[in-house]
């Protein structure tokens, strides 16, 4: 963790890592006796599932909760369903847990064989939703967007990680392969890559326009990219794909690529795992591993009252179970020991303006958390920038009162979106 | 592994270590300086009456919290340094019943009435001293606290020798004993060098702004020159300003409290410039002896005012720019 230096006259400055080279290639994980799949679709009790417990399932078919639901997920093996279970996040948001037990006898007799991979956004939709690095498939397809600008990110969001960066280099073929199948299923005419301005090793990418960007954090997130390299600062409440401009993950175009090569779909997610001591490992796991499997494959011992992030230290978000499968947009883990989590508190805000100076969005949190905390959302997005937030948690990680000053901007924009549906 | 209970909470899952403690821990090691001078220079009275300013402040904010049903948070230290603040600005020989009162009034009605620590309009300490010297200007007349002392020095307050003499008192005070602490006054606000060694530590620290102090001075230097310059033989030299009374401690320490003072940088020049602007008023036209409380209690009231002054949040204002 990265202390407050003894001197602190200038506002602190947190880093991205660079890629890990010491690391050898991602080690591959065995499908588990069990896989776990993330359906984002809540059980309805009234209608009629079209799968059930018992059902066998093939590689790579479609399941879907209802006849009328648009989310599914590809079975990554072959087998019988188990059970489903219902998961909430931290919003409240419901998915369904489906999980299934993999039968390794079953012959691969091909779903996929019969369907035709069309290059066409259409079939992505329909079927490529669930790879590997989370094509984001409903932004691409959304009508209201016009996507002309499609950013990889090659330079990790957060610090610490360094997934993206790994698979830029490690599979910079199959990357322009990928992009030259998304170019022809979107309207797109420029496809960026964004690249830290520091990182030694070669990036070699035929027909992207490289970003490089800066190693101080947050100038990797979309919002900065769309400031400092489009000259575009996004309007409080306005998301880059109004503007045109659609981000993606590196994994996402070479799953693309290697789908479309050997006409199977690919479950095999590349994850950075950060242990307790900051050590990585890479490893490759099928997209419904528990993460429970990950973490005994490297010796990680979890204890009681410890913190399994998914994401960054900065961004991510802390699972209560270890169960927890293993998702196409899942790119790093870490877990914390319970010794070195740092304690929250609802003091009350102090105003000594840390926030303030090292917000980048210049939000005056010190005023906003005031209002936030009353529950006065539209007051706070109206008269003290709520909604220009570009959600890096410099806020929360200042904090001298120690108050979860991120959680609460994330849950007030969270409410505003609330009550302006309902209005 | 299976039902190990995990912690969960939300982003970000790192902190820079700081806290409330820490802030006023570094208040307490910059005070000490100017605090220990006060005590060798005036005596164990001094002592104990910093012990007494402290403690008590202290179990002001223990009872208040039990009285209101808050979390007990006397362990971040804030009540401490307003009482420690509060012992430093006054004499050694102030009666022990004055010292409670004076730290009631900052602690409960400085600080606890508006909300307790982070609310609070004005520095606690300032309205503790601000009653105590209306209501008992007695206690806080230099000149008689010490009248049993032996200094081997000018044992006048030099700006009540200023107002009371005019300009003729200036020659009793070089600048060098007033930066040595070599005059009376408050136990810790006397010794000038101990007070801007301990401030530079804690603006080094990013515990006190470096923009508020900077202004403050500035204002004082600036507005002290301007009247020295017109009427050299009615009013003081800007040095004799920033040197005597509550002046130091006021630009390092008090000014630059958080919950009193801007955010925003330029509102902290402002802010700051205002503050010496207003003392050297109060000095030179006003009827008080020394501005300094006076002066802060007003820059802290036009706080909220001018830190709307602020920089545009990313998007607004420009569009598509």
């Amino acid at each position: 963790m990265i202390k407050r230096s003894f001197f602190a006259l200038s506002k602190p400055r947190l880093t991205y890592d660079l890629l890990d080279t010491s690391l050898p290639s991602a080690e591959e994980l065995a499908i588990p006796g069990t896989l776990t799949l993330l359906l984002p679709e809540k059980i309805d009790r009234a209608k009629k599932a079209l799968i059930g417990p018992g059902d066998a399932v093939k590689k790579g078919q479609k399941l879907k909760l209802y006849d009328d639901s648009a989310p599914y997920v590809l079975s990554p093996a072959a087998g019988t369903i188990k059970g489903f279970d219902s998961y909430a996040d931290d919003f409240g948001n419901t998915a369904t847990y489906i999980t299934i037990k993999p039968d390794a006898s079953a012959k691969d007799d091909d779903q996929w064989a019969q369907i035709d991979l069309e290059q066409t956004l259409e079939f992505a939709a329909d079927y490529l939703g669930h790879i590997p690095g989370a094509l984001p498939v409903s932004t691409l397809t959304n009508p209201n967007y016009d996507i002309r600008t499609i950013v990889v990110t090659g330079a990790d969001t957060d610090i610490l990680c360094d997934t993206c960066q790994f698979v830029c280099t490690a599979y910079a073929g199959l990357m322009v392969a990928g992009a030259k199948i998304l170019k022809a299923m979107t309207r797109a005419d420029r496809i960026c890559i964004t690249v830290p301005e520091n990182l030694s090793a070669q990036v070699d990418l035929d027909g992207f326009n490289v970003l490089r960007t800066s190693d101080t954090y947050p100038s990797n997130l979309p919002a900065m990219i769309m400031k400092d390299h489009f000259g575009k600062a996004l309007s409080p409440g306005t998301l880059p794909e109004e503007e045109g401009v659609c981000f993606i993950r590196p994994e996402a175009l070479v799953s693309l690529a290697r789908t479309y090569e050997t006409g199977h779909p690919v479950f095999d997610k590349i994850i950075t795992l950060i242990d307790k001591g900051g050590q990585r490992h890479r490893v490759k796991a099928t997209i419904g591993t528990p993460i429970s499997k990950i973490l005994s494959c490297f010796n990680v011992q979890i204890n009681e009252r410890d913190r399994v992030i998914i994401g960054g230290p900065m961004r991510g978000f802390a699972t209560y179970t270890v169960h927890h499968p293993v998702v196409p947009d899942m790119d790093t883990l870490m877990v914390q020991d319970s010794d070195v989590i740092p304690e929250i508190s609802d003091n009350a805000c102090v105003n000594c303006g840390e926030c303030v100076r090292v917000c980048p969005a210049n939000i005056p949190v010190n005023l906003l958390v005031r209002y936030l905390e009353a529950n006065l959302y539209e007051e706070a997005a109206d008269r003290f920038d709520l909604e220009s937030c570009i959600e890096c948690g410099l806020c929360g990680y200042v904090c001298r009162a120690g108050i979860p000053l991120y959680q609460y901007i994330r849950l007030g924009k969270h409410e505003l979106l609330t009550l302006r549906e309902n209005a | 592994m299976t039902n190990t209970k995990l912690i969960v909470s939300h982003a970000p899952f790192w902190h820079n270590g700081d806290s409330l403690f820490q802030q006023n821990l570094n208040f307490f090691i910059a005070l000490l300086p100017a605090a220990i001078f006060g005590i060798f220079h005036f005596g164990a009275p001094a002592l104990g009456v910093l012990a007494l300013a402290t403690s008590s402040a202290m179990l002001w904010e223990v009872i208040m919290s039990v009285l209101s049903k808050k979390k007990m948070a006397i362990a971040d230290m804030d009540s401490a340094i307003i009482g420690l603040l509060f012992g430093m600005m006054v004499p050694a020989t102030m009666p022990w019943w004055v010292v409670i009162t004076g730290t009631f009034i900052a602690v409960v009605l400085g600080k606890f009435v508006f909300g307790g620590t982070g609310g609070n309009p004005f520095h606690p300490t300032l309205v503790g001293i601000a009653i105590l010297t209306m209501s008992w200007p007695a206690f806080f007349d230099f000149d008689t606290a010490y009248v049993s002392y032996q200094f081997d020095f000018t044992a006048l307050a030099p700006l009540a020798a200023l107002k009371s003499q005019g300009t003729y008192a200036l020659a009793s005070f070089s600048n060098y004993d007033l930066l040595m602490g070599n005059e009376v006054g408050g136990i810790g606000s006397t010794f000038g060098l101990g007070i801007i060694i301990g401030g530079i530590y804690l603006i080094l620290k990013g515990y006190a702004r470096w923009e508020i102090v900077a202004s403050f001075i500035a204002g004082i230097l600036i507005t002290a020159t301007l009247f020295f310059v017109l009427h050299p033989d009615t009013y003081a030299p800007p040095l004799f300003h920033l040197l005597s009374g509550y002046t130091l401690i006021g630009a390092f320490f008090l000014a630059v409290e958080n919950s009193s003072s801007p955010v925003n940088r330029i509102p902290m020049l402002i802010y700051g410039f205002l503050g010496g602007f207003m003392i050297i008023l109060v000095r030179n036209i006003g009827i008080y002896p020394d501005g300094t409380v006076l002066a802060i209690l007003l820059i802290n009231l036009v706080n909220p005012l001018i830190d709307t002054i602020r920089p545009k949040a990313l998007g607004k204002g420009v569009p598509n720019a």
